[in-house]
């Protein structure tokens, strides 16, 4: 049955997949030739991070290896996920310290808030990445955990300086 | 009111009319002005002393203290003057200076009127560079926390021991910046209502030693409920935190507490807390407690009593609605109900008339008197005969001996509770109802005023509220109690059969309360 099918008529130099492949072969070749890297030699080589990177946190410690928390609860209360779990409680010289202080990284969306509300400095997100576990829950971090990181810790966005590092 | 003189004047552009005598704050608020201050309390002689409450009033030389100062036919009052705002500024600049700025470790951070007023009307940042001054924090016994750094020295807790408990025993002591709270010697705030400080203290000077690093203000959930602790029914407000009762503040009821709550039934929540609670519906089955469904609860329940006298023996802590709905049992089934209710000391607050920790511990001693429950607190299981069916309506046989003979004669025993009583004989049913925090219902206090009360967190398991079961179980044993679907419904059940409550509703009592008929005499 013969539909009204309309045969485009055109040229042979815009139908023709010769003069692309070739194209694209040449881009090939001139990689082969030119091997400007675009690929680092992960594990070996690692990324540069910026100064601000927001990863994954760490709660800094006073010089006797306490955390400088002091269960205020401002970072619970600003934090967007509601990823924090905080209970203040008294040590036994009467100071006020976080009884629980857990964040779980998988509801965290890494916005920094934490850091920039923290009266104390104590808690901060880190310059690293590498976060793979072998259990689900492993990525609820505890008070203990969060102190015992040591990898750098991001650096807040100074307004005075909107455009630097 | 009507014989006393008005006065009219304007406060921001704003027309009121106040009668002759009111301070220009009160009169303030009566416009919708909320003027910043802190040495002033309705409840407390004013003082005057920490200069936050100046406003800008036309014809006036200077700046007058608004807490101070009578309102005069006229008058014009400008509080958010350039005037007022500058001076109020130096004022919370001046109070900033030695106060530490610990607000994140400060209990009081979020409720504090020095954190908001700063906010509102204060400098962003500090002009002193100087050492700030260092006092310890003292322990001022009883409750009461007394961190003198954040101390702004309003003197509102001096003139509560003073004038309302009559009890002197703080006082300022030193003078300059070295001026600071201090405590009789040998004398500790341990007064039966002496905590009530630390709800006046307007920064987080004095502190309660319970709520100690507890909770931040901000994550608390409140609710008006009504004080269990006596038979006063002083107005109060649960906080809760994640469904835990963290702490109970006064909520102010002119006609009852006024502002106060005493230290006794401040502390007096943590059993709203506690865990080992009746959860499930259970009936015997094969001599043993098993938990079922609650249609087949109140069946066993309607089997045991059927043909029976009931002899209900109510908890003065129940809300009239559940004591009404037993009532209406007990009717059905021709038997008598008793309470008892725990004394102690009473403990009167001087300075507020008709205000005291009552000797009947217990919310609703008088709505059981009303309802014609018998008071037996000798022995509340006199009235029980031989073949009667005993329903146990909540803790009633604390520390009666559940074993002895007095249960024994009961032919089975219908526990309606928060607990399930251990060693108790022949329990037909149990039924699981939830405790005042969990869930809504009036009290009536020893004036006959009868005060609601709302829920502040869930009841656990499959625990019903009280009128909830106990309107099912009436209706099971026959007395139909169809109509009780909601507690409102249940209170106009109430109304409509009881004279004492004739004409009261949910809607008429409020959040403040409203008299039961022939009350009134001796009534604050």
């Amino acid at each position: 049955m013969a539909i009204n099918v309309k045969v485009m008529e055109r040229p042979v130099g815009e139908v023709s997949y010769v003069r692309a492949t070739l194209k694209g072969m040449m881009l090939t070749l001139k990689h082969l030739v030119d091997p400007h890297r675009v690929t680092i030699q992960y594990p070996e080589e690692k990324w540069d991070l910026s100064p601000r990177w927001r990863g994954t946190h760490r709660m800094l410690t006073t010089e006797d290896g306490k955390a400088k928390c002091v269960a205020c609860g401002l970072c619970p209360t600003v934090c967007p996920a509601n990823c924090i779990k905080l209970v203040p409680g008294e040590d036994e010289e009467g100071n006020r310290y976080p009884l629980v202080f857990e964040i779980d990284e998988f509801r965290c969306i890494f916005c920094g808030y934490c850091q920039e509300v923290c009266p104390e400095e104590a808690i901060h997100l880190g310059r690293h990445y590498e976060n793979a576990e072998f259990r689900r829950d492993r990525f609820v971090y505890d008070l203990e955990r969060l102190t015992a990181q040591t990898h750098p810790v991001s650096e807040l966005w100074d307004p005075a300086h909107p455009k630097g590092e | 009111m009507s014989e006393q003189k008005l006065v009219n004047l304007t406060i921001e552009g704003r027309q009121v009319a106040v009668p002759e005598g009111t301070m220009i704050l009160e009169a303030a608020k009566q416009a919708g002005v909320l003027i910043p201050h802190y040495c002033y309390h309705p409840g407390l002689p004013v003082a005057g002393v920490c200069r936050m409450c100046l406003v800008e009033v036309e014809k006036m030389p200077k700046l007058a203290p608004s807490c101070a100062t009578a309102v005069g036919e006229g008058q014009v009052v400008h509080v958010y003057s350039e005037k007022a705002l500058e001076a109020r500024k130096g004022v919370l600049e001046l109070l900033l200076i030695n106060h530490p700025l610990d607000c994140p470790i400060c209990d009081q951070a979020g409720e504090c009127e020095l954190q908001d007023y700063t906010f509102q009307e204060g400098r962003a940042d500090s002009r002193y560079r100087e050492p700030k001054r260092f006092n310890p924090v003292e322990d001022f016994g009883g409750d009461v926390l007394y961190v003198t750094n954040r101390c702004i020295l309003c003197t509102r807790c001096v003139r509560f021991m003073d004038d309302v408990h009559q009890d002197p025993v703080l006082c300022v002591s030193e003078r300059g910046d070295r001026a600071m709270i201090a405590k009789a010697p040998d004398a500790d705030l341990t007064q039966p209502w002496a905590a009530n400080v630390i709800d006046l203290c307007p920064v987080g000077a004095l502190v309660s030693k319970d709520f100690l690093n507890k909770a931040r203000a901000w994550e608390l959930d409140r609710t008006a409920s009504v004080c269990t602790g006596c038979s006063q029914g002083c107005n109060s407000i649960l906080e809760t935190r994640d469904n835990v009762v963290v702490r109970q503040k006064p909520r102010s009821n002119e006609d009852v507490n006024k502002f106060y709550l005493c230290d006794a039934g401040r502390l007096d929540y943590r059993w709203m807390n506690r865990a080992d609670r009746l959860e499930v519906p259970k009936i015997a089955l094969a001599g043993a407690l098993s938990p079922v469904d609650w249609e087949i609860a109140y069946a066993e329940a309607a089997k045991a009593l059927a043909g029976k006298r009931a002899y209900v023996v109510a908890s003065p802590k129940l809300s009239n609605e559940a004591l009404f709905l037993l009532k209406r049992l007990i009717t059905k089934t021709g038997g008598e109900g008793a309470f008892r209710c725990a004394t102690g000391p009473e403990a009167p607050l001087p300075g507020v008339k008709d205000l005291a920790l009552r000797a009947d511990r217990a919310p609703n001693v008088q709505g059981a008197e009303l309802l014609g429950f018998a008071r037996r607190d000798a022995d509340v299981l006199s009235g029980l005969k031989d073949g009667d069916v005993l329903v146990l309506a909540d803790d009633v046989l604390e520390g009666v001996d559940a074993a002895a003979s007095a249960v024994a004669k009961a032919s089975a025993v219908i526990v309606v509770g928060t607990t399930l009583p251990l060693h108790l004989p022949k329990v037909a049913a149990a039924l699981p109802i939830a405790n005042v925090a969990e869930e809504e219902g009036t009290f009536t206090n020893l004036r006959g005023r009868v005060q609601r009360y709302l829920q502040a967190k869930a009841a656990p398991g499959l625990a019903r509220p009280s009128w909830y079961a106990l309107a099912d179980l009436a209706t099971a044993v026959g007395a139909d109690s169809n109509a009780c679907t909601l507690p409102s419904a249940t209170f106009a059940e109430l109304a409509a059969s009881e004279p004492a409550f004739a004409g009261l509703s949910y809607d008429l009592i409020g959040l403040r309360g409203a008299t039961v008929a022939g009350a009134g005499a001796g009534a604050a």
